[in-house]
């Protein structure tokens, strides 16, 4: 069994944010508001933040892609008190909408910020599409079609397109990717087996410098950043 | 590697599936809710036309819905690949508040925020009415009083609209680049004769010397650049190294090594200094001087006695050390590109400077080379007959232009966009009778913002084309709701760049959505409407938007695999043609300007021994130090979409990603400035000039000259737009009106600004 993890590479990375509009596309994650903005509400599965450091003129500004980082050791699916979060055989973190409960446990536990919490009605939705999963026909099926109010949604990394790759015998992180590695114009952004040492996320850990965020909390993320 | 499938090329094959088989895959919900049956699918080669790098891209489209735009593979421009603004192609397609009919205003008084009293009516009207009041014009034997105005167009509409304008006789086709990247132009066609912004082989580089241009942000062809930076970073043996001139940390600068802050509209001088280095070094490519330039002894004489880095230090606030220190790496590490920006050109002394940036690539043999500048070529197009001229079309051509281009004032210029609100308002050099603007938003997007608003309520009447309406749709007496970009027939290509060149085919990826036309449909209308050698002249050219695309690229492929492949590309890039690109009085790269002094000799205008070479001129600012002690500039973000609306969720709020902020602008300020004004981050404050003053939100920053605040373009929206209305400011209400002189590029940055709490 595979353990999917994913390596941005920040020196590639351009801060376009191509990633987080395709994830929203792909996914149909509902856009946020000004005010839900002010609040920090508004719904992302992955986000482009900043991290500042410096003064003037020595400002030190970096861009930092982040999805969920699918933590193999995850606060999240440890807090669930429904078992609405739980780390499948591959590794991926799953949130089952029908099974949650609304608590946002997870969202105070997530030391990443990953988790959105759905407060939007579908007819708020107005660009969205309530009558197709995204990706549906070619990508596999997202096993939620239906958006719920009132639960919490997170990245999948895109786990509807790798179950499809799978069962149509493609190649997982050549063939597909998620929606943000696919959508990254500078090719920034790969996707692999951890476990695979020939695969391009194992070389490319092998052979450059590499953090993972919060090493500290003990979460064992599966998302890398090259760093050197 | 392709991690690319690129599924389902063949474009308009419609994949149909039943719900059936998909319902037995295993999953972990009930995948197939709705019982519809059928789910069809395709995948429609297209292009964006969310910025002018106009990039191919495909679009899946389910059950008649566009649902995801992704890149086209075929394209080598930007490899496949897209920037964020193209995902937003969707918002664009799908945006609520399109106008989904003609409409005509019932209000005669005009005025910002004044309700036009829009009623619905037919195209068959609209077209009508626009056409009698264009033959009445023409009738009168005064062509020339017609404007037309352009904001963001696709390249075949562009075609379009010039022909009309010179089969119908005027020469008042005012496009958006007066306000962009004219001064750019100019520095090239000054040393070589191209009047274009250069195509640098981003791709093959090995150091980056950016002047204030936002290569990640705003430059074009953008998805290109973004492409090839994860190439030159990571993906070849040599990593080229970037350093960026700037007064604010951008985008660029933040992922470059090495940014250095500079003292706004002195980057010519530091252009000078830097080749004061590299001469008096003897780094410069001797062979190359010596066989393919020409004035290099001026040159010389000029940098070395009047640049040297000490000097260049105090006007730059660059060290002497750095200067000596960037010169050095640029010159020894080839091959080498001196990229001039927006940030280094939008100035009075702009042309000058985008010169002297220009000279720095010659000095190190960048010129035509593998990394270097290249030449870009254009798109063979089939070439339409001549228009069919009469009297009236030959004497309103020969008039001059209301944006004063090619006169003494502006005597290089091809665009003086800015100038024509004051030749409006002071009907000169003759009052203008009618105008119709195409996509065009210019009492947003120009500084001097009021007074557009002034000029537009003075035309008698304005006819405005969008699929939106806009500030400028405000003034219109009649309104043309346009398709998108998703909806229609066009051909395009990107500003230069690639090399080589590349066609982008856009066909409808949906059915109009609307009672909509694309706007080359409606000159076709009008031109038909019209008769006489108008209508002559728009005949046997395809008749219709699909059919002009059709004619405009016979020859190329077949048609049947334009619309599949959705690309057309041309041939490998040739470099090395020094016996054929100069296009100057020496047939040499001229470090002295002879295409300036034989123009500037026909104008009698006078020459002085400065002149005609690449020097600094200090900049005179639009308000005094003491009583406005900041300077006022403006950057475009990524998702500033290009189109004259900003009515974008996804655009919206993701603006401002170094600051981690969406749905607003700010006015960023440097800390210990903002200290001094007791600013405190998320102060509301005024920022006042000589001219107006807004009320924005203030960010304390790190990443900004002292003496300089910066406020994002795109904002500010006032006339439309749930999603865009009444958020954030536009900087251009404040922003003086002052011109590059020999461009009539508008100089964007020169006005001094005092900023206080509110």
């Amino acid at each position: 069994m595979a353990r999917w993890g994913m390596v941005i590479d920040l020196d590639k990375c351009t801060g376009c944010q191509s990633c987080a509009v395709a994830c929203k596309a792909e996914n149909n994650v509902p856009h946020g508001s000004p005010e839900e903005h002010e609040r920090r509400t508004a719904p992302f599965w992955h986000k482009v933040i900043a991290v500042s450091n410096g003064e003037y003129p020595a400002v030190r500004i970096d861009l930092i892609p982040m999805p969920c980082m699918h933590c193999d050791d995850a606060p999240c699916v440890t807090v669930c008190p429904a078992k609405a979060t739980y780390r499948r055989e591959d590794g991926i973190v799953i949130q089952d909408f029908r099974r949650c409960i609304g608590c946002k446990y997870c969202i105070v536990a997530c030391p990443y910020g990953a988790r959105s919490f759905n407060y939007k009605e579908p007819e708020e939705k107005e660009y969205h599409r309530p009558d197709l999963p995204p990706e549906r026909a070619d990508r596999g099926i997202w096993p939620f079609p239906h958006r719920v109010h009132g639960v919490v949604e997170k990245c999948t990394f895109c786990f509807h397109r790798i179950d499809q790759a799978i069962r149509e015998g493609k190649k997982v992180g050549e063939e597909v990717v998620p929606a943000c590695a696919e959508a990254c114009p500078a090719h920034a952004i790969s996707f692999g087996d951890l476990d695979d040492s020939d695969s391009n996320v194992s070389r490319l850990l092998s052979s450059r410098q590499w953090m993972r965020l919060r090493e500290e909390m003990g979460t064992s993320p599966k998302v890398f950043y090259l760093t050197g | 590697m392709s991690r690319r499938t690129f599924i389902k090329l063949s474009g308009l094959a419609v994949a149909v599936l039943a719900a059936s088989r998909l319902l037995k895959r295993p999953a972990l919900g009930s995948a197939v809710s709705s019982g519809e049956g059928v789910i069809t699918e395709k995948w429609v080669p297209t292009s964006c036309l969310n910025c002018a790098t106009r990039c191919a891209t495909r679009v899946r489209v389910v059950n008649g819905r566009a649902v995801k735009v992704a890149g086209n593979p075929l394209s080598r421009v930007s490899e496949g690949e897209n920037c964020a603004r193209a995902n937003v192609g969707l918002q664009v397609l799908y945006d609520p508040g399109r106008v989904t009919t003609p409409l005509k205003r019932t209000n005669p008084t005009k005025g910002r925020g004044i309700d036009p009293g829009w009623t619905e009516i037919s195209w068959e009207q609209a077209l009508n009415e626009v056409s009698e009041r264009l033959k009445a014009l023409r009738g009168k034997e005064q062509p020339e009083r017609l404007l037309l105005l352009c904001g963001l167009n696709t390249v075949s509409a562009e075609d379009i609209i010039r022909r009309f304008a010179d089969a119908y006789g005027t020469p008042n086709v005012v496009s958006a680049d007066g306000l962009n990247n004219e001064a750019d132009k100019a520095g090239e066609w000054l040393a070589d004769g191209h009047y274009t912004q250069s195509a640098y082989d981003l791709e093959r580089t090995n150091y980056i010397l950016s002047f204030g241009a936002s290569i990640l942000e705003s430059y074009k062809p953008l998805a290109r650049s973004l492409r090839m930076w994860g190439k030159i970073r990571r993906e070849r043996p040599i990593r080229a190294k970037v350093v960026v001139i700037d007064p604010r940390y951008s985008i660029t600068a933040l992922r470059a090594d090495r940014w250095v802050p500079i003292n706004p509209g002195t980057d010519g001088a530091l252009a000078l200094a830097i080749a004061h280095v590299i001469i008096s070094e003897g780094l410069y490519d001797v062979d190359f001087v010596k066989k393919w330039t020409s004035g290099f002894d001026e040159y010389r004489k000029l940098a070395i006695d009047y640049y040297d880095p000490e000097a260049v230090a105090i006007t730059t606030g660059i060290p002497a050390d750095t200067i000596r220190q960037i010169a050095g790496e640029f010159a020894r590490t080839r091959p080498a590109i001196a990229w001039r920006g927006r940030g280094a050109t939008s100035w009075p002394n702009g042309s000058y400077s985008s010169y002297a940036i220009f000279c720095l690539n010659a000095l190190v043999g960048s010129i035509d080379i593998p990394g270097g500048v290249t030449y870009q070529e254009n798109p063979e197009y089939r070439l339409m007959p001549e228009p069919v001229e009469d009297d009236p079309a030959r004497e309103g051509r020969a008039r001059p232009a209301l944006d004063l281009r090619k006169t003494g004032r502006f005597p290089a210029a091809k665009v003086v966009t800015n100038q024509v609100a004051d030749s409006i308002l002071e009907n000169k050099p003759y009052p203008v009778e009618m105008a119709l603007g195409f996509n065009s938003n210019f009492n947003m997007s120009a500084p001097g913002a009021g007074r557009w608003d002034e000029a537009l309520g003075k035309v008698s009447y304005y006819v405005h084309a969008a699929p939106f309406i806009s500030e400028m749709a405000e003034y219109a007496d009649i309104f043309f709701p346009l398709t998108t970009f998703m909806e229609e027939w066009a051909y395009d290509h990107s500003p230069p760049g690639s090399g080589f060149a590349e066609i982008r085919i856009k066909q409808p990826v949906v059915e109009p959505l609307y009672d909509t036309k694309s706007n080359i449909d409606i000159v076709f209308e009008i031109a038909g409407r019209l008769g006489g050698t108008v209508g002559q002249s728009f005949a046997g050219i395809g008749d219709d938007a699909q059919g002009f695309v059709r004619y405009r690229t016979a020859g190329l492929a077949s048609w049947d695999k334009l619309l599949e492949q959705g690309v057309w590309v041309g041939p490998d890039y040739e470099y090395y043609k020094y016996r054929r690109i100069f296009k100057t009085p020496s047939g040499k790269f001229e470090f002295r300007s002879g295409n300036l002094e034989s123009l500037l000799k026909e104008k009698g205008e006078e020459i002085n021994s400065l002149t005609c070479l690449p020097h600094y001129e200090e900049v005179k600012f639009l308000g005094n130090s003491n009583e406005y002690p900041l300077l006022l500039s403006t950057y475009q973000p990524l998702l500033n979409i290009e189109n004259g609306s900003q009515n974008y969720p996804w655009a919206q709020e993701m603006f401002l990603v170094m600051h981690g902020a969406g749905w607003t602008n700010f006015i960023e300020i440097n800390r210990s400035t903002a200290q001094d004004l007791r600013i405190k981050d998320g102060d509301t404050v005024w920022v006042e000039s000589r001219f107006n003053k807004i009320k924005a939100r203030a960010r304390v920053f790190e990443g900004i000259h002292p003496g300089v605040v910066s406020i994002a373009s795109g904002q500010g929206h006032h006339a439309y737009g749930k999603w865009a209305e009444g958020i954030g400011v536009n900087p251009n209400e404040i922003i003086g009106v002052d011109y590059d002189r020999l461009s009539g590029q508008a100089a964007l940055y020169s006005t001094r600004v005092r900023v206080y709490r509110a």
